[in-house]
């Protein structure tokens, strides 16, 4: 098989993912998380995957495979954390249903798009006021251990939690390019 | 034929199977219908009960999966559809209650009252076992042909508003942990660990 070498952040993922026992992961692609489809379908034959049309159906399709005794994972881009706030909020939360969910930042450090940055910045906020507990992934050596606690902690909680991904892990080029403000462009 | 009316058919026909319910009326009706430990009332997450379903019917390929749907939930989350239609699990049935209105909410139109057909749609998206059913006959027949034979089905009910009365209660985690245990499920009990 031909393949492409994963980057270390990528495989952090999918061992994390794996070590918590997920199996089945749910998602709305985007470019960085391409690395994690990658490596799960060249490396991880067991963990099934499916593409929803967008985030909050991923967050019911993970429900109803959580409910049929498998740990689910929901794989998202930051601006897919908007589409699926109602369904966090009034589907899982309230039944208290894990899922482990991982997050690709946009508009943070490494952006070039300014219409990435509103949503972007609002990625913890809306975690915290939803009550969806996250954390960073801070560098592409810790990605394995954050996404396995994560995972674990969901499901032995009982509780979703995410692990927010920044662009300087996943797009290290980008890395010391500051984030658009979210107003106007320089070319 | 009310909504009620059809639902103590599906219920009559599900046996021990799971129903995953929408918000609002349809949840409301399945309990009046029948409350019973197999049924998943949805108190929020209005378009996700389809959802629900597929992600059920992938974790458990050995039960039949029911879904109630409204027609105003499902025409929020129309990819639902696309996505059914792709992953084609032969044991999910998504029943559609259309009454061609947002009857929790006060009866406004939905857009299948304006031309929109559920059932098209369905088969458009790849679910090629899409009926509409407009009377009890047609409705109970379609559910025992989609109990028994490889979906994913959708079944369209043209149903007459039933104005339910009753509400199941609104204890989340009891009805996913009933539920759960109904189905094989059981979230395991709480324990200690080693020190």
């Amino acid at each position: 098989m031909n393949t492409t070498a994963s980057p270390a952040w990528a495989a952090g993922v999918c061992a994390g993912l794996h070590a918590a026992g997920s199996r089945h992961v749910v998602y709305v692609p985007d470019n960085p998380l391409s690395h994690v489809l990658r490596t799960l379908r060249d490396a991880y034959p067991d963990v099934r995957t499916t593409i929803a049309t967008r985030e909050e159906e991923a967050f019911g399709i993970a429900a109803g495979l959580y409910m049929g005794g498998v740990r689910p994972t929901v794989m998202l881009q930051s601006s897919g954390l908007g589409n699926s706030i109602n369904a966090i909020a009034s589907l899982l939360v309230p039944y208290r249903i894990p899922a482990l969910v991982i997050v690709s930042l946009r508009g943070d450090a490494g952006e070039w798009n300014a219409a990435q940055v509103p949503m972007g910045e609002a990625v913890r906020p809306i975690c915290a006021a939803v009550g969806l507990p996250a954390r960073t992934v801070e560098t592409a050596d810790a990605a394995e251990a954050i996404v396995a606690a994560a995972g674990l902690g969901a499901f032995d909680a009982r509780q979703a939690r995410a692990c927010l991904l920044p662009r300087r892990v996943t797009v290290p080029d980008s890395a010391g390019r500051a984030a658009p403000a979210a107003q106007g462009h320089r070319a | 034929m009310t909504r009620l009316d059809a639902t103590r058919i599906l219920v009559a026909l599900a046996g021990d199977e799971p129903i995953i319910a929408s918000l609002g009326h349809p949840a409301y009706d399945l309990f009046a219908a029948g409350d019973r430990a197999a049924n998943f009332y949805t108190w929020g997450s209005m378009g996700l009960a389809s959802s629900i379903g597929l992600g059920l019917a992938m974790a458990q390929p050995d039960r039949r999966v029911f879904v109630v749907d409204g027609d105003g939930a499902l025409l929020m989350n129309l990819g639902s559809l696309a996505t059914i239609g792709w992953e084609r699990p032969a044991n999910l049935v998504l029943i559609v209650w259309d009454n061609e209105s947002y009857a929790t909410t006060g009866g406004q139109d939905t857009a299948t009252k304006h031309g929109t057909d559920l059932a098209a749609a369905s088969r458009a998206m790849g679910i090629a076992g899409a009926v509409t059913a407009r009377t009890p006959a047609e409705f109970e027949s379609a559910v025992a042909r989609a109990g028994r034979e490889p979906g994913p089905w959708a079944i369209v009910a043209k149903v007459a508003e039933s104005a339910p009365t009753t509400k199941p209660p609104l204890d989340y985690v009891g009805i996913k942990q009933r539920f759960m245990a109904a189905i094989g499920c059981a979230e395991a009990a709480a324990s200690g660990e080693p020190a």
